[in-house]
């Protein structure tokens, strides 16, 4: 049987996705010996650009190059999976995409937009460019998620991925709730799959995972002012780590308001 | 003109390249090159609160995250005036630990030593050498697991904060750590032996400066409040652009660093050279056997310097354990209250010298800078590369060039993520400006003078162009003249065109360049408002007529032109008055 192909690419980003996977050590061995890995810079040099049955891509698109070379491994790939934040949601960079004021910051730090050796654009996931199969969530991806959705990819079936917010798995690790000892936590609106560390380490959750699209935001924030927070605190925490989905919320929430 | 280009380097972390470009036996320049999109981060934590950016500033990079997490800690408890009692120190202390042994073993093992025994991966060498790969995953899977019980994960805890820890370590979690770091002896020995011996080549060697963090008390160590430098010199933590300089470039992107106007070098190898003799143990031991001078000359001996580090933090855990272990109490989150403060965190990232700096105004961050170790290694890294291509070149081994350039700076960790705000290269003509200047004077070139009042030698342009106006010339504008007149860029089509500008090209204060402005353009991160308009109004053709004249200023900083500045004004405008 011919062993699967495997491409690991990365795009603008802090490269914890790629370095979690190296960071598999035990599992390393036998990941390199269940597919031939075409492609994974930050482990091999002799990496080639031929075509691949899945690529794994890290990081957000910020520059004209890089999206030339993600639409180039689409073309290539059969199947493609977004990990971690940036590329899935854009990153902490996205914010600054999502406030509009990314040209503006970027003149402030670079003054010229024409002054690099690569061609600058404000940071977008990946989806923003092309087709994706599979998001893996998180900043930086979860190793048993990955391990659990690889070992399925090679198998041939779709990765099952937890659709629900982080506060469901803190019940599961019956935890005190954050929230009614008046601190600020994320959980209810952020994507499970962290075993919900950050409460379990009675620290709120920053969101990090991102949003979760099964969390009900309105009844959500709602909820949350209900209980004494102040909402542009929230706005802004919520926004961190969210790309432009949260931005794009708060937006329509506004929008609906102003038609009722 | 020959090029050897290395896209893509392999086995770094993030996306860089290297360029050397030959001319016939000369080595013209060597350019390292960032090719990570810019993420501003510096400008993300602004208006965020202090705790908001403990958590996102560690995002710059994963590899180093817990020194992010330290230094930016360390500034913000220096800002708001929080004082930790030693029980958090130690912890932080045995985390910091944790990330040097994962990031040192992962350097040593899969990126670097394949290279000196013939392999494209440490996967590749299992096959010959699994007894090292095997150490190498185990001390590494080691380290990593003393980052996750202290920081919560593997890659980004959230649990070190300002203030302390969410959750403390159980006494069990640490003798774990202890009796494991006692078990990896025989293995960590084995380790610096081996990278302590093995046959680094001779070329490149030359002298540099060094800098790392002064820990105190005469011990060896990973952070403190000062700065020591090479040649003697003490730097307290808020006066750090004393070294980095990175202030001094302000229309270029290139966060460059250089000490007294010289490239220097952060990183074990600084730190060994800097702080070895402080080594005890066998740590001191091996440094008495091993050290030699060509660690001060030979960047490859980086790869030792952090071999040497690996002893040193195994032997440190258990001692640190020991020492958090005799305050039973856990201290919780130490509260504060202040809102306002200004404050600056240095540590030693395995790579190097790290420092954050914040400014907190009403809860919020007004300004941040962060300097990355690699941000300050990078002129080091073009400079050994540059030494060693020409010297391979003149001893007729060109063909080693490309993999010899490759071990050098995968010798320096660079850690492309962190220093994604770093791009570009200087790359000036210093020669014969005299004479070229002379024959642009034939054509009738429209001058216009760049530059910022009040900045010291940013106004050398504006100097130069009023000198000339004031000496009759026709043709001589200041930027503000004309820079929103579209009226005179339509009369200027088809002239060509001079501009002056102070130009930070690495040369000597007031040396002079002069060069095709599409040279800038391409090669340089000088950038300039009045670039744009330029950009617009004139054809690629008109583009090409026009010229930069260059002068290295020696400070940017509020205040007149320094001396050598305005002498150079004078030559440029005697030759073109004449």
């Amino acid at each position: 049987m011919n062993k699967v192909k495997i491409g690991v690419y990365e795009l603008t980003g802090c490269a914890g996705d790629a370095l979690l996977i190296l960071d598999c050590e035990s599992e390393l061995v036998n990941i390199f010996a269940a597919a031939d890995i075409e492609a994974f810079l930050m482990a091999k040099s002799d990496n080639t650009h031929g075509p691949v049955d899945v690529a794994l891509v890290e990081g957000s698109v910020t520059t004209e190059e890089e999206k030339e070379e993600l639409l180039a491994i689409r073309q290539r790939a059969g199947i493609v999976v977004a990990i971690g934040n940036c590329a899935c949601e854009g990153g902490i960079q996205a914010a600054l995409t999502a406030s509009g004021t990314w040209e503006k910051e970027f003149k402030q730090v670079y003054k010229n937009l024409k002054h690099t050796n690569v061609r600058p654009l404000p940071s977008r996931p990946i989806d923003a460019f092309i087709k994706v199969d599979y998001y893996l969530p998180g900043c930086p991806i979860g190793q048993e998620q990955f391990l659990t959705a690889f070992t399925r990819l090679l198998a041939g079936h779709p990765p099952e991925l937890y659709r629900f917010p982080v506060c469901l798995e803190c019940k599961w690790h019956e935890n005190d709730c954050l929230l009614n000892r008046q601190v600020p936590c994320l959980g209810p609106l952020t994507k499970a799959g962290c075993a919900a560390i950050c409460p379990s380490h009675n620290l709120p959750c920053v969101g990090c995972w991102g949003p979760s699209e099964e969390a009900n935001r309105t009844a959500e924030f709602q909820l949350l002012q209900e209980k004494g927070f102040d909402p542009e605190s929230i706005k802004r925490k919520m926004a961190i780590y969210s790309g432009t989905t949260v931005v794009e919320f708060f937006q329509s929430l506004r929008k609906e308001k102003g038609s009722r | 003109m020959k090029k050897i280009t290395i896209d893509h380097l392999a086995r770094v972390e993030g996306n860089g390249s290297l360029t050397a470009t030959i001319d016939g036996r000369v080595v013209r320049e060597v350019k390292f090159l960032i090719n990570e999109g810019p993420r501003l981060i510096e400008r993300l934590a602004v208006g965020k609160t202090p705790e908001e950016d403990v958590s996102v500033a560690p995002r710059i990079c994963a590899i180093c995250t817990l020194s992010h997490k330290n230094a930016v800690i360390r500034a913000m408890e220096n800002a708001l005036g929080v004082k930790v009692p030693p029980k958090i120190t130690l912890l932080r202390e045995l985390m910091h630990l944790g990330e040097f042994i994962e990031s040192h073993s992962l350097h040593l093992y899969y990126l670097a030593l394949p290279d000196f025994v013939g392999f494209p991966n440490a996967i590749a060498m299992a096959s010959r050498f699994p007894f090292e790969v095997k150490i190498a995953l185990e001390m590494k899977q080691f380290g990593n697991h003393v980052m996750k019980v202290l920081s919560g994960r593997f890659i980004h805890g959230e649990n070190p904060v300002i203030g302390g820890f969410g959750r403390y370590p159980t006494r069990e979690e640490l003798l774990f750590i202890k009796a494991r770091a006692i078990q990896f002896m025989p293995f960590v020995h084995k380790t610096t032996e081996l990278f302590c011996s093995l046959p680094y080549p001779d070329i490149p060697e030359e002298e540099t400066i060094f800098a790392c963090c002064e820990p105190g008390d005469g011990q060896y160590g990973l952070w403190g409040d000062e700065i020591v430098v090479s040649n003697g010199k003490k730097i307290y933590r808020d006066d750090y652009p004393r070294l980095t300089n990175e202030f001094l470039v302000p229309h270029s992107t290139a966060k460059r660093s250089r000490y007294q106007g010289k490239t220097y070098t952060v990183g074990a190898q600084a730190r060994v050279n800097l702080l070895g003799e402080r080594l005890r143990g066998e740590a001191g031991r091996m440094f008495t056997r091993f050290y030699n001078d060509r660690y001060r000359r030979n960047p490859l001996f980086q790869n030792a310097a952090q071999a040497l580090e690996i002893m040193y933090c195994f032997e440190k855990i258990p001692e640190v354990v020991d020492a958090i272990l005799s305050f039973p109490e856990d201290p919780g989150i130490i509260p504060y209250s202040a809102r306002e403060g200004v404050g600056t965190g240095l540590v030693e990232a395995p790579r190097g010298l790290l420092i954050h700096h914040y400014e907190i105004k009403d809860g919020r961050i007004t300004f941040a800078d962060i300097i990355t170790p690699t941000a300050q290694n990078a002129e080091e890294i073009e400079r050994y590369c540059l030494i060693a291509a020409q010297k391979l070149l003149d001893e007729g081994k060109e063909e080693l060039i490309r993999d010899r350039l490759e071990m050098v700076v995968r010798a320096f960790d660079p850690c492309i993520s962190c220093s994604a705000h770093l791009v570009e290269v200087r790359q000036a003509e210093v020669t014969e400006w005299e004479k070229r200047l002379e024959q642009l004077k034939e054509t009738k070139p429209i001058i216009i003078g760049l530059g910022t009042k009040n900045y010291g030698d940013d106004r050398a342009g504006l100097t130069l162009a009023e000198r000339l106006k004031a000496a009759g010339h026709a043709d001589a504008y200041l930027e503000e003249e004309i820079i929103n007149d579209e009226a005179f860029w339509s009369t200027v089509e088809g002239r060509p065109l001079l501009l002056i500008d102070a130009l930070n090209f690495g040369g000597a204060s007031g040396q002079i360049t002069l060069m095709p402005l599409v040279q800038v353009l391409w090669n340089s991160s000088l950038t300039h408002r009045l670039l744009t308009p330029l950009l617009d109004s004139l054809s690629l053709a008109h583009l090409k007529k026009a010229y930069f004249l260059g002068i290295q200023p020696q400070t940017l900083r509020e205040g007149e032109l320094s001396k050598p500045v305005t002498e150079s004004i004078e030559k440029i405008v005697e030759i073109l008055k004449k």
